[in-house]
């Protein structure tokens, strides 16, 4: 039997294209970040990756960052997992255990990748169980935003720097009156719940204390104590915004912006909404005021391939793409965080603004601290904080109490 | 076997209409009811790789952990607080607007009241948050009339959440009760009245004697309903208080949501929603049976 030579050519075109189409291999990349960005900036950056990698297609499924966390767990059992994962420090723990994350040391030791791994931000890529498990996309330390009109009106000069400053000048702004502040914390048990993370953990690490002991809780010693302490007394002063334990972490921030507070303690990041949502706020970042130790809670958006993809190399392909020099540069200055990968420090920090360089400044001078890689059942701990701290800013018990019983729930939590 | 074809074409025809309603019906309640019952008898599914199967152990952790047995009393005092408020507000305010007035203030009135029902969890849990704040237009109010010397946190204080909680459960609920009383009081014969009021009866004789009974099947079924869907509502506690502070305002959906999603612990939180289940059931066994009387 002949085909008539028309039929030839229509098939072997839709051999072809059938040829060129199964070479192109979609990934997928569950992250919240583009929630959280610039407009478009995401889907843009996408389509370059596409642009200069054509076997490459990626799917982006943004999710917001309350979401992801079970999205990446459910998603996984059944089976649909995405390959590149928007990741967050402290899940890492829970994650490892569900076995959810492939580890990317063989990655890493590639010859080819777009970055060296010692210019990486290095608390995501610490070893846990001998392997690296995620990477940095971008990074922000926590700080202490400042309204400085307030902090003038109190008769103040300049951002504290110590505990002692902190509580004086926290004080006097909030006798100001007519609905002022000194300094918030977010203790509302709605999701995620996670104020004493936002708040205690960057004052603790500020005081040289820790939560964890190795990959064990140790919440009740004696530094927890005396941050607790230091919180009780704030709020004894008056310097606390009332209502602690209905106040959530979105509340803490528009309070902040709308010049109601003066101090808050939150991601760098912030700082986006804070100029962007009140530009006439007299406002600057400095670092967290210390009891003696010059150290900060580091954060960021850290990115990790699911151990069930079954294309790795593409996924790798992707974040090695997004950690080169200036795409990870152009990244970070759409949320204005600092880059994962510090070599493009410089591209960040030249030209930006007072808030960027106050953070350039942690990065260079404190010690970077991040605890909750480690800690087991991470995200449950610290609804258990944030009750048992509800509870001792209501005068039900003291800081010590506090510290026993979250250590006490937390083990059997982990039991 | 073919008189069973020929007794499927002579009769099958109305299986066969049935039979999308049965799949469907299949796919979306057997099977995950299935799921999750399966669920409670291992010591953990989805994190798990390889679940073991532990029998009933679940369920007698279950009954022997203090914080089902605190949320169970919060979701009794929830629900029937919230049902309760529910049929005081929605009957007040279905006898005021079945009231004889202007019929365009009539229709103005009753599609105002009827909003809080159309609003979706999160807007009212977000706005009542910055009713019941602090500084905050109630505790305001308040102050100013001199009923409180210092704002209140509402919703972060112990002893004040679960009321905050069913004051804004009721605000959402009643006018499901209101519409449905509405439609039940508009089909009360006006001739009960007339012959009440022939024989004295004033506006507090006519509603226990004429109204209250008149409404006794709507009320019981009404009621019904609403406890069934208060019992395992979720959205609205989760995100007005996330079951604090502490967790004052920890009912079994929350807390199943808690052992599932924030602690990972899938299978214990498959057995408290199995016993939020035989509880709906059993409730839900008590509205069909009210419903076949009616009949």
């Amino acid at each position: 039997m002949k085909f008539p030579s028309v039929m030839k050519s229509v098939m072997a075109g839709a051999m072809l294209c059938a040829g060129s189409a199964s070479a192109q291999t979609e990934i997928e990349w569950l992250q919240w970040f583009a929630a959280e960005n610039v407009d478009g900036f995401y889907e843009s950056l996408v389509e370059e990756f596409e642009a200069s990698h054509p076997d490459i297609t990626v799917k982006l499924v943004t999710q917001p960052f309350g979401k992801v966390r079970e999205s990446i767990v459910t998603d996984s059992a059944i089976g649909l997992g995405s390959d590149v994962l928007g990741l967050n420090m402290p899940w890492t723990s829970e994650f490892l255990e569900i076995g959810l994350l492939e580890p990317l040391d063989d990655y890493l030791a590639r010859d080819d990748n777009s970055f060296a791994t010692a210019d990486l931000v290095q608390a995501p890529i610490g070893k846990i169980d001998g392997q690296v498990w995620m990477v940095p996309l971008n990074a922000f330390p926590f700080v202490m935003h400042v309204n400085m009109d307030l902090v003038e009106q109190a008769g103040f000069t300049a951002p504290p720097t110590t505990w002692e400053e902190f509580s004086e000048q926290a004080t006097a702004i909030a006798a100001l009156g007519d609905g002022i502040s000194g300094f918030g914390i977010p203790l509302s048990s709605q999701p995620p719940a996670n104020g004493p993370i936002l708040t205690f953990l960057p004052l603790l690490y500020a005081n040289g204390g820790r939560i964890m002991d190795g990959t064990t809780p140790n919440f009740d010693n004696p530094k927890v104590v005396e941050t607790l302490q230091y919180i009780a007394d704030l709020n004894d002063a008056g310097a606390l915004a009332p209502g602690a334990a209905s106040r959530t972490g979105g509340v803490d921030l528009e309070e902040f912006i709308a010049g109601r507070t003066g101090f808050l303690i939150s991601p760098g990041v912030h700082a986006q909404a804070i100029e962007g949502r009140n530009a006439d706020l007299n406002y600057v970042a400095a670092a967290v005021p210390n009891n003696g130790t010059k150290a900060y809670r580091v954060h960021g958006w850290e990115l990790g391939i699911s151990s069930g993809s079954d294309k790795k190399d593409e996924a790798w392909t992707f974040i090695n793409f997004l950690l080169s020099k200036d795409v990870n540069a152009r990244v970070a200055a759409a949320s204005n965080a600092l880059p994962g990968n510090l070599s493009a420090l410089d591209i960040v920090g030249e030209g930006a603004g007072d808030v960027m360089q106050s953070q350039i400044a942690i990065l260079a001078n404190d010690e970077p601290v991040e605890e909750l890689r480690q800690a087991p059942n991470a995200v449950g701990s610290w609804s258990l904080m944030t009750e048992e701290m509800q509870a001792m800013l209501r005068g039900d018990q003291t800081p010590q109490e506090a510290a026993t019983k979250v250590q006490s729930r937390w083990l059997d939590l982990i039991d | 076997m073919s008189r069973v074809i020929n007794g499927l074409k002579e009769n099958g025809t109305p299986y066969f209409f049935l039979l999308p309603c049965i799949v469907i019906l299949g796919a979306l309640l057997s099977v995950p009811l299935y799921k999750v019952v399966e669920y409670s008898l291992y010591d953990n599914v989805i994190v798990e790789r390889n679940p073991t199967f532990v029998g009933l152990q679940n369920y007698s952790n279950l009954l022997t952990d203090s914080a089902f047995w605190s949320a169970s009393v919060n979701t009794l005092i929830f629900t029937l607080g919230s049902v309760i408020g529910h049929i005081i507000v929605g009957t007040g305010l279905a006898l005021l607007v079945n009231a004889e007035i202007h019929p365009r203030a009539q229709t103005v009135f009753r599609s105002l009241l009827i909003l809080p029902w159309i609003f979706t969890a999160v807007v009212v849990a977000l706005n009542w948050q910055l009713l019941l704040n602090p500084f905050g237009v109630i505790n305001y109010g308040l102050t100013e009339i001199g009923l409180i010397d210092t704002p209140i946190d509402w919703l972060g204080d112990p002893a004040f959440a679960m009321w905050a909680l069913l004051l804004i459960s009721t605000w959402r609920g009643y006018p499901f009760i209101m519409v449905s009383f509405l439609s039940g009081l508009q089909s009360i014969p006006k001739e009960l009245y007339e012959a009440a009021e022939i024989d004295g009866a004033g506006f507090f004789a006519k509603f226990w004697h004429v109204t209250v009974p008149q409404l006794k099947p709507v009320i019981y079924g009404v009621a019904l309903l609403d406890l069934i869907w208060t019992f395992q509502l979720f959205p609205l506690v989760w995100l007005t208080t996330g079951g604090g502070p502490g967790r004052s305002t920890e009912v079994l959906s929350t807390m199943t949501f808690r052992q599932g999603f924030v602690d990972f612990e899938f299978s214990q939180a498959a057995t408290t929603a199995v016993s939020i289940l035989i509880i709906s059931a059993a409730f839900t066994i008590l509205y069909l049976r009210n419903e076949k009387q009616k009949i």
